[in-house]
């Protein structure tokens, strides 16, 4: 019975979500359970001279610093960051202390009498002032990671080119906004502590607090709740707010809430990196980019955190779909005295697409070239050589993907028509973009890091339990799970279970992190589940194991940064039509329209739902999601200011896929929830160029931006 | 000086002892354990504490407690009773308008809101009305085409 | 804790904030907000005077010379109620979301006294006077006196905004512009008023006003008068050299002085070409 996984079916979690019984963090309450509320820094980068607490009422207490046990440095990848600050701060916002009792507005009656005396410092605020800095902030050179990627030879190219091209791109602060804000319970008991809340990364969780308190493995324990999106920026931060909740539960005694507020959440958790992008190409007399210099700059923050994966990922990005023989590319993620920059959807691919997709389209301006021809011209395909000069061994759809954009939004009709409209004052413009995700992690991190492993638990009633630390936060995890072991299996769905993770009962399948949820994990589930087929028979209950294998024939050296980046590429189209206003320079969005190569789709309408959901995330991010740091605090720092789009922001979004399926992806499946965030930027940006006739490089492209540049040229 | 204030809640009448100005949100949290109403922004900016008053939708977390004496609320939770519901709740599975859900209680409030008013929104209508109500999760248009569903489905029931 | 008080009657209320000192909470979307600061709950004797349940602030009513609209008139009832000019419903529209339009009011809005409030301007264009009652009596007063700076206002501690009295008068041309930071739920970055009257080709009237360009509304009755002289001959560069002296934003998290400044002017012409 060959049943077709792209047809979609019920989602189980939906139910529960609609009529209000989920229980998310904020709605889950343990008996004798506290509060804690973060008092944190108000300046920049200081030293703390003091702090005077007041005296407190009963049953309530500060845990700090002398809480914790030494060296108060909690491992993300690096060890640079305090749990609460030691003696330095680093940003407005980072967390000093905690106040916990019972009573909320006790508890900021007590943070407000908190006096902190500081000895100021000079803030580093720009990358300019991170790259020049005598003080730095992280190591001796300020960076938290400065790494080369070299392909071929960039020198003998520089001789012959016929064409030179240079650019310079930027792109701005994104904060993920997920609808339910941070939130962590921890409960010390008999030694041992239990952390729920709203996550990713179950054992990021449990790994960070291992080594915090220099824990047994069976002493920490880390239970997902009903997470309301997470996008990246549940991926690394919850590990901070787990070790002060847990911090506080140890002192306490008693079990410990934390809930951001949502303008907390805003000012001070992670956000997207803010980059710049210098790329210079050298073209051959047929316009063929035969080389390319690429110096990306991110701004990090604080501390580490991600930054030096993010990095990686935006300089394996920076070369987008084009085969580009020879390339140099350097890149540095720059330490700052502003809130950490973090995971977020794409993972440094935005940035790197947005820049060379801008790149390529004013190449093909300046030397008159119509600019889709231009890229076509380039088009990495099937056998070309990666950035990192590993092997595109699957077939690249992206030509027919093309057309089929072209064709579903009359992209040349449009063209033509809107250059004549735009003569009668209506100033209309379509723009397309063309872009990859690399499925999973960079590199060898699944092979030499994460070591996934899955479990699959067969029942006396013929039910199936799927052990996997990966967790459902909106983007159809359990659906997918689950169909992908009942298809498997041959059984019906409602037979198999998917219970948010516990890591007393899950193994380490990796974090929900990298698009890697389906293409990696599922495929282990796969795997598993026909081992299991073949084992059905055997009665009792019954366990099978799947742990993650290294495809075979693929390479990596992440030393040199030489092989296989990704072992699976999934493709877009993406082409935004927009109309902007001849007076305000407000761009309205018009029409959406995007093609997708995910291998396969295991449920279309889950799909679908990423597929709208991401492209109106990068929507946002180009458009009217705005956040620039003045003197170190963020201007638009509350849910007033800091605005994502709403419904009528936005169009209807018109969106089908054309696939390829990848060998050693879960029937074909390849990675999709951060592919459809990475075209919608650079098509934006386009098509309000097209509109306006000017060259966009930055964005977000505010109508104000738009103006300067309409009135001074710059 | 703590309040006596008197309400209809879901059908029922109730009282709760608090401050005059206690949002009408932690009420329906703290005292009366309904946590289908969720508090995404504490601000009236996104909508996920929605619930209707003598059939008006409000953001609860600006509604103060006072303000709600002698009033018809009904949040998620009483709506879950009734038809209108078991339409709006299959319109949003079928339409795959629910991803990380924490919007979607606030959104059902929305749309029910809408419908009540006006039966046979055009799209441009279901987007107005659900204006408030912000979503990270889907972009909006699935969440759309579930209002339009459940138009079309309880035809006569609004 | 904080005392409530809830009178059904306007009489009541105003004898009640005769003796005490009371925060006049209408709809609550800009005291919720700041609740904090406004309440501090635990520890306040604060006290709050509910207007919501005084029915006799919600008409809407007119007659030849006026129409005049009660200051708890929500904005949902402002934009949906006919008699209301149509410049001023399409103000109220663009403002919040469906449910905060639902309770916020008219009379908040004003009271609030923010130079981003946008029924403001339209409100100084049509030379809209405030009724303001207290026990001993009312008085009217212009919206464009009563409004001092950012938050400040001309209304004393027993006196309650009751009526917004709004001169009839038909505009044949009226235009209202608001530009926020989004489609829906944004604060204004900037707005425009422009409301004119022609008869037999000739300009017999003309109200400009902006929004969220200064510490209060924006609004020159000479200019507007000048205007009205020159009458045919208007240059618009001309006037927009003239407005460009009054029209001073500021940079902050929602845009830039520059921006505001020259699509205000940019918006202005554009009306003007119209006339
Ligand atoms: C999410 C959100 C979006 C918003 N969007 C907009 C927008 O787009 N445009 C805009 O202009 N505003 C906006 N606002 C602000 C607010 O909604 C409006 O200013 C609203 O009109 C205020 O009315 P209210 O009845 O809620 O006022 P309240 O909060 O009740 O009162 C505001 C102030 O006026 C005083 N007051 C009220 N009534 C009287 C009276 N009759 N006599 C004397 N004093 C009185 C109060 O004491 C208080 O100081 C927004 C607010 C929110 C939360
Ligand atoms: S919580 Fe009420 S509108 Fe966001
Ligand atoms: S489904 Fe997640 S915010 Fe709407």
């Amino acid at each position: 019975m060959g049943r077709d996984i792209a047809l979609s079916i019920r989602r189980d979690d939906a139910i529960a979500k609609i009529s209000g019984e989920a229980k998310y963090t904020c709605d889950v309450k343990f008996e004798n359970m506290l509060y804690g509320k973060t008092l944190r820094s108000k300046i920049a980068r200081g030293k703390i001279k003091s702090i005077k607490y007041p005296s407190l009422p009963e049953g309530y207490y500060i845990v700090d610093k002398d809480d914790v046990p030494k060296p108060n440095k909690l491992k993300i990848l690096k060890s640079d960051m305090s749990v609460f600050a030691q003696d330095v701060v680093n940003y407005v916002g980072e967390p000093i202390a905690l106040v916990v009792g019972e009573d909320k507005e006790i508890i900021d009656n007590i943070l407000s009498k908190i006096e902190v005396e500081y000895e100021n410092i000079q803030p580093i605020l720009t990358l300019e002032e991170g790259l020049n800095t005598k003080e730095p902030i992280y190591g001796d050179n300020n960076l938290f990671a400065d790494y080369v990627v070299e392909k071929g030879d960039i020198n003998e190219v520089k001789n012959r080119a016929s064409y030179v091209y240079e650019g310079e791109y930027e792109t701005g602060y994104q904060e993920q906004f997920y609808l339910e804000t941070q939130g962590i319970i921890a409960d010390f008991k008999d030694g041992k502590i239990t952390i729920y809340g709203s996550m990713q990364c179950p054992y990021y969780i449990k790994n960070a607090l291992l080594d915090f308190f220099k824990a047994d493995s069976d002493k920490i324990r880390v239970v997902q709740l009903t997470t309301g999106g997470g996008f990246g920026g549940k991926e690394d931060y919850p590990s901070l707010i787990a070790a002060q909740a847990a911090a506080a539960s140890i002192k306490c005694k008693r079990p410990v809430k934390i809930v951001y507020d949502r303008d907390e959440d805003i000012e001070f958790t992670t956000k997207r990196h803010p980059s710049k992008i210098k790329l210079k190409s050298y073209l051959d007399d047929n316009f063929k980019v035969i080389g390319m210099e690429a110096d990306i700059i991110l701004d990090g923050g604080a501390y580490a955190s991600l930054s030096e994966v993010v990095l990686q990922r935006a300089m394996f990005a920076i070369s987008g779909v084009y085969n580009i023989e020879n390339l140099y590319v350097k890149g540095r993620a720059v330490a700052t005295n502003k809130a950490i920059s973090g995971a977020f959807r794409g993972f440094g691919a935005p940035q790197a697409f947005f820049a060379i997709e801008i790149h390529m389209e004013h190449i093909a301006k300046k030397f008159n070239l119509n600019p889709l021809d231009f890229k076509i011209n380039n088009l990495i395909k099937r056998g070309d050589k990666s950035s990192t000069g590993g092997t595109f061994r699957d077939e690249i759809k992206l030509k027919e993907m093309i057309k089929r954009a072209e064709i579903m939004s009359s992209y040349n009709e449009k063209k033509s028509r809107f250059k004549e409209e735009r003569k009668e004052g209506k100033l209309k413009g379509i723009g397309m973009s063309l872009f990859f995700h690399g499925g999973g992690f960079t590199g060898s991190g699944e092979r030499d890091h994460i070591k996934a492993k899955v479990k699959l638990l067969k029942k006396i009633d013929e039910t199936v339990e799927i052990l996997i630390s990966n967790v459902e936060m909106g983007q159809g995890a359990m659906t997918t799970s689950r169909k992908i072991v009942a298809y498997t299996l041959n059984i019906p769905i409602e037979k198999v279970i998917f219970e948010n993770p516990d890591t007393d009962r899950v193994p380490d399948s990796g974090p929900t992190v990298a698009s890697r949820t389906t293409v990696v994990v599922g495929e282990l589930l796969r795997e598993a589940a026909e081992e299991l087929k073949n084992r059905w028979n055997e009665n009792e209950t019954l366990i099978v194991e799947a742990d993650y294998k290294y495809p075979e024939g693929y390479e990596w050296d992440g030393d040199k940064f030489k092989g296989d980046a990704y072992t699976s590429y999934s493709f877009g189209v993406n082409v935004v039509e927009v109309e902007v206003d001849s007076i305000t320079y407000e761009s309205t969005i018009k029409n959406v329209y995007a093609v997708y190569d995910i291998g396969q789709a295991i449920d279309e309408r889950i799909v679908k739902g990423q597929i709208d959901g991401g492209i109106v995330q990068g929507l946002g991010y180009a458009g009217i999601e705005v956040m620039e740091n003045k003197e170190g605090r963020f201007l638009q720092r509350t849910s007033s200011d800091y605005i994502i789009p709403t419904s009528k922001d936005v169009p209807y979004i018109y969106s089908e896929l054309l696939c390829e399926p990848f060998k050693y992806g879960p029937y074909g499946a390849k990675a999709l929830g951060e592919l459809t965030f990475v075209g919608s930027p650079p098509a934006y940006a386009l098509s309000v160029e097209d509109a306006l006739g000017l060259e966009i490089s930055n964005i977000p492209v505010r109508p104000e931006n738009i103006l300067e540049v309409l009135r001074h040229g710059k | 000086m703590e309040n006596k204030i008197k309400f209809i809640l879901n059908g029922e009448e109730v009282e709760v002892l608090c401050s005059p100005v206690k949002r009408l949100l932690d009420v329906l949290r703290d005292d009366f354990n309904l946590s289908g109403a969720k508090e995404g922004c504490g601000k009236g900016e996104c909508g996920a504490c929605s619930v209707l008053i003598d059939g008006k939708l409000i953001n609860s977390c600006l509604y103060p407690a006072q303000m709600a004496e002698g009033k018809e609320v009904l949040t998620i939770e009483g709506l879950k009773k009734s038809r209108i519901f078991e339409i709006l709740s299959e319109s949003f599975i079928d339409a795959g308008a629910v991803q990380c859900g924490f919007c979607t209680p606030g959104m059902i409030m929305a749309s029910y809101a809408l419908l009540r008013k006006n039966p046979n929104p055009t799209e441009e209508d279901i987007r107005e009305g659900l204006s408030g109500n912000l979503c990270r999760c889907t972009g909006y248009n699935m969440i759309i085409e579930a209002v339009k569903m459940a138009a079309k489905r309880g035809e006569g029931l609004w | 804790m904080v005392k409530s008080y809830k009178p059904k009657r306007l009489e009541e209320a105003l004898q009640i904030i005769k003796n005490e000192d009371c925060i006049l909470f209408a709809g609550g979307t800009d005291l919720m907000v700041n609740r904090k600061i406004y309440f501090d709950d635990k520890n306040s004797d604060k006290k709050v005077l509910f207007l919501s349940s005084i029915e006799e602030l919600k008409d809407i009513s007119s007659d030849s010379n006026y129409i005049e609209i009660g200051s708890m008139t929500t904005l949902c009832s402002v934009e949906k109620n006919n008699l209301i000019p149509e410049a001023l419903r399409e103000a109220a529209k663009s403002m919040a979301s469906p449910s905060i339009r639902n309770i916020a009011t008219i009379g908040g809005n004003i009271c609030n006294a923010s130079p981003a409030g946008d029924t403001l301007p339209y409100l100084y264009a049509a030379q809209a006077t405030l009724v303001l009652e207290s026990i001993e009596g009312s008085r009217e007063v212009y919206i464009g006196d009563f409004i001092k700076g950012p938050r400040k206002k001309d209304i004393k501690k027993h006196e309650i905004l009751t009526k917004i009295k709004i001169p009839l008068k038909e505009y044949d041309i009226w235009e209202f512009r608001k530009v926020g930071t989004r489609k829906s739920t944004a604060l204004s970055k900037l707005s425009f008023t422009g409301l004119a009257k022609k008869k037999d080709g000739i300009l017999e009237d003309i109200r400009l006003s902006f929004g969220a360009v200064g510490p209060t509304v924006v609004r020159c009755r000479d200019y507007e008068n000048k205007i009205i002289e020159i009458g045919k001959d208007i240059k618009i560069p001309e006037i927009i050299d003239m407005y460009s002296s009054i029209i001073t934003p500021i940079d902050d998290q929602r845009s830039t002085a520059y921006y505001r400044k020259e699509v205000a002017l940019s918006l202005l012409s554009n009306f003007l070409l119209k006339l």
